[in-house]
This record gives structure tokens, sequence and C-alpha cells, in this order.
């Protein structure tokens, strides 16, 4: 009881960084204004404006809020170490794994309170310019969001304790951006390799989390009802339950090595 | 309420190993108030850090109110200052007292009327909605032995004690150790001026390239302060490793 009420005081902590330090809202700025030069354009007319309103606010919201989550994230564990901050919170009767699981739920509510605001400003744009809501889509488009958040900060404070501060940041910007790349590319050179390459690959393709799969934005942007209505219905729960399912074994995966990495770590 | 038996920690690994406390052995009792001297490099930072579990020893053993030192349960009674305090800039003097005494297990009605008491104790009463980033070193350092003291701890253990504070601080400092030292509390601090340690401390302990070359009691400590300065005492117990009169 004392060690849930600790991670969480610690995700206060996180939370009130991300809140009162200008770089959340710098990002979410910048993704708002260019959300409203796509508004303004109307050389597509009313429907393609509103598909084109769709992919950029969605592609949009996901690399910023993912660029929002890799700062905090990345940020978090060296910052204390540098400033030395950890010391009088490690003097409490807190355990580090303690430590760690506050700090990954500060990020996450973080996260979530990045794509509150995005989802807010996204909804607003749809209503104003009259289209059509997939609000099933959407919602689960927003939830599985989440989640990649969530193994991306995992992925994060392995890397942060790994190497510095800024080789993390830019891989894990790497790493989230590439990911679809990685995932098309491996299926390809699959058949193209010897034995050993494919066992790289096998291993690569488990060891290494799908962010794709936590993509529905496709699906949100092309939402057209009165085609095929059975195209556009939300995913089945057994689905949703299995990418919640994956993404919380690499989330245990990275935050069990996370945890390996500083459980001895002299301070 | 503390005890370190032959204990020995290094830094680095393999042939790069550097040896930083080398089987260093004392005990502190409830109540007590032990002074830590030694030079730059003498060990007392590291002998703190294996306290409190930011490092772990090589061998040997370190135990808290007769827990292992590290464990979380140990920490529950202690009260720590770090020798370099720096605080969250974000946040505010009240926000970060109530961050520490809610992860000391405080209740958060306590924390309401504890967090003013604590600020005045060190002399920052009112500035409990301002953010530390407008905080003065020496304000930083009175609000680092605010949060050491915000659980009303039975242990106080201090590195660099009066680090960064000016005379009037110092002071002041002086004056809550002897308040606490009045109450019962176990004080365990590391210091480099000797003049603070004789004002206050029960029981010196010296320490030099990792060994404890001398204790040496108040009374002691006051004998030799009226024969010769207590720097040259000092100087004379490390280069003598400890053999020197007192």
């Amino acid at each position: 009881m004392h060690d849930m009420r600790c991670a969480m005081v610690i995700a206060k902590s996180v939370l009130l960084e991300a809140v009162r330090r200008k770089e959340v809202y710098v990002i979410i700025i910048l993704c708002c204004a260019l959300i409203g030069v796509v508004m303004s354009l109307d050389f597509f007319g009313l429907h393609g404006l509103v598909k084109f309103y769709r992919e950029v606010a969605l592609q949009l919201m996901g690399i910023s809020c993912a660029l929002a989550v890799i700062l905090l994230a990345t940020r978090q564990l060296p910052r204390e170490f540098e400033i030395k901050t950890i010391y009088p919170l490690l003097a409490r009767p807190v355990g580090r794994l303690t430590f760690l699981l506050g700090k990954g739920l500060g990020v996450c509510a973080a996260a979530a309170f990045c794509l509150a605001l995005f989802m807010l400003i996204y909804v607003a744009g749809i209503l104003s310019l009259g289209g059509d809501l997939a609000w099933g889509l959407f919602l689960q488009h927003i939830y599985l969001q989440m989640l990649q958040m969530a193994l991306l900060t995992a992925v994060c404070f392995m890397l942060s304790l790994l190497i510095n501060y800024d080789a993390a940041m830019v891989i894990g910007f790497l790493f989230y951006s590439a990911s679809g790349i990685l995932s098309s590319a491996s299926l390809v050179l699959y058949d193209l390799t010897n034995n050993a390459g494919r066992a790289l690959l096998w291993l690569a393709n488990y060891a290494l989390p799908q962010l794709v799969l936590f993509d529905l934005s496709k699906k949100v942007i092309h939402y057209e009802p009165a085609l095929r209505a059975e195209l556009w219905r939300p995913l089945s729960f057994g689905i949703m339950a299995a990418l919640t399912f994956y993404a919380l074994c690499h989330t245990l995966l990275y935050g069990g090595v996370s945890y390996y990495l500083f459980r001895r770590r002299a301070l | 309420m503390l005890a370190v038996d032959d204990l020995v920690v290094s830094y680095g690994r393999g042939p790069k190993r550097v040896p930083a406390v080398n089987g260093i052995t004392f005990r502190i009792d409830a109540g007590e108030c032990v002074g830590f001297i030694g030079a730059n490099g003498a060990g007392k930072s590291t002998t703190l850090k294996v306290l409190m579990g930011f490092i772990y020893a090589d061998s040997g053993n370190a135990e808290v109110c007769g827990l292992p030192a590290g464990a979380p349960e140990s920490r529950r009674s202690i009260g720590y200052l770090p020798e370099v305090a720096l605080y969250y800039p974000f946040m505010k003097a009240g926000e970060l007292l109530e961050l520490y005494g809610a992860l000391g297990g405080m209740a958060r009605g306590d924390l309401r009327s504890r967090i003013p008491e604590v600020l005045k104790q060190v002399g920052l009463d009112g500035r409990q909605g301002q953010l530390l980033k407008t905080f003065s070193k020496g304000m930083q350092q009175r609000l680092g032995i605010a949060q050491a003291l915000i659980t009303k701890p039975d242990l106080l253990i201090m590195d660099e004690l009066t680090s960064g504070l000016d005379p009037l601080g110092r002071y002041d400092l002086h004056e809550i150790i002897r308040g606490l030292k009045k109450d019962g509390r176990t004080i365990f601090f590391s210091s480099h001026e000797l003049s603070e340690v004789e004002a206050l401390c029960d029981r010196v302990i010296l320490i030099d390239r990792g060994r404890i070359i001398r204790e040496v009691t108040q009374a002691e400590l006051r004998t030799v302060g009226r024969e010769r300065s207590l720097e040259a005492f000092f100087i004379e117990q490390v280069r003598s490793g400890g053999t020197g009169d007192a």
C-alpha cells in the first residue's frame, strides 16, 4: 500500500514537471499551428479536406506525443543522477522498483495529458469542418496510442540507463520513427537471407516491439461508413485484448531490463 | 542505532579498482551526536552513501536501526541531507516538502501542519509557495535541512552539514542541531569544520584514506582545544595515522 502511494506521489511530480516545463506546450502549439494551416487550405474540396485534415492531424499528433514522451522519459533518470535530486528521494523508505514504477506512471500520465489535449483539438477540427467522426475507431486509436506511449517509455528508460541522455533521446526517436520501416524491411529481407540472418530477423521480430501494430490512423482517416460499412467497424474485443497483452509483455520486458540495470547501480 | 563492521567499498572494476573505504568499524548509539571528520576523498561520503543504500559495499556489514543498510524499511527513521543539495526547480517549496513527507509515509493532514512548522524552523517561513528555481544556494541548503526534518526522524545523517550556508545560516543550523540533541535524536554528520564538530558532537570519528584513524570524545577535543588549535591536532593525527596525543 505504501509502495503504491509512493509510486503515485512520484508520478505526480513527473506530471507536474511535464505541465510546468514549456516544451510540451511548444509541441502542442506548433502542432495546432500546422493543423490550422491545413484547415485553411481549400483546394481539395470539403470532402478531400476532411480526409487531408484527418491524415495530417493524426500523424502530427502521434509524432508530437511521441516526441514529448521521448523527451520526458529519456530525461527522467539521467537528470535525477546529474542534479542529485535522487538522493533525498531514495533516502525515504522507497525501493528502486517503486521509484522506477512511479517515474514510468508519471510519463504515461503526461502522455495521457498530451493525448487528451490533442483529442480535443482533433475533435474540434473535425466538427468545425462538418466531417464524420468514427468515434469507436477513434477511441480505439487513442487507446492504442496510449499503449504505444507506455511501451516507448519503457524503451526510453532502458536506453537512458545504457547510454547517455542525448544518445538515448536520438535513438529513442529513431526507434519510434523507423519502427514501421524495420517491420516491413524484415519481412522482405527474411526471404533473401541465409539461416543465420533469418534467425536474427526472427529474434528481432519478437524482441523489438512492433509499434505499427498500435497505429489505427489509416482506418480513422479513410473512414467512409457509406461504402461497405463492415470495413469501418471498430476492432473486435479479441484483437484489442491481444494488442493490450502484446504491449504489456513488451513494456514489462523493457521495464524489467531497466530495473535490472538500475537495481544495483551506484548513485 | 547504527553499526558498521569491517566495511570495504571500492569504485571501478578490475585493475582500475580504487578502494574508498578500507575495513572501517564503528557504532553509534541512540541519542548520540557523532561527527565524521576527514580530508577530501577520505571516505566520509562513501560511508554515508552505503548507510543510505546508494552504493553497495564489497564486503562487511552496515546496519541502521537493526536492519541492513539500504533496505527501504531501514530508511523509515532516517532524515538525510546530501552533500550537494539541489531540488526540482519546477516545484514550490511546499510541494517539495509534501512530496518527501508523503514518501516518508506521512498523512496529508499531518503534512499540512508540519510543512509551515519545519519551514519556520529552518528560517524559510512564508516561502511555501515560492518556486525553487528562485532559491539561492543558502536557501536550497536550508530547504535541504527542512526535507531531512520533515518526518521528525529518529536518526539524522548529514553529509557536509553547513556547506553553502552563511554565518547566520550556520548559527541557525547549530541551534536546530542542539534542539534535536535535546529531544534525544541521534545525529551523525560529516564536516570539514572542526570548530563545528567540537561545538556540537559528543564524539568524533577521524577517517583518512578509507581507514578510521582515531575516535575522540568531546572532553578530549576540549582539552586539545585549550592546548593547541584543532586544525593542528587534526593534521597531526592524519600524519601520524591516529597515534598522536590527544
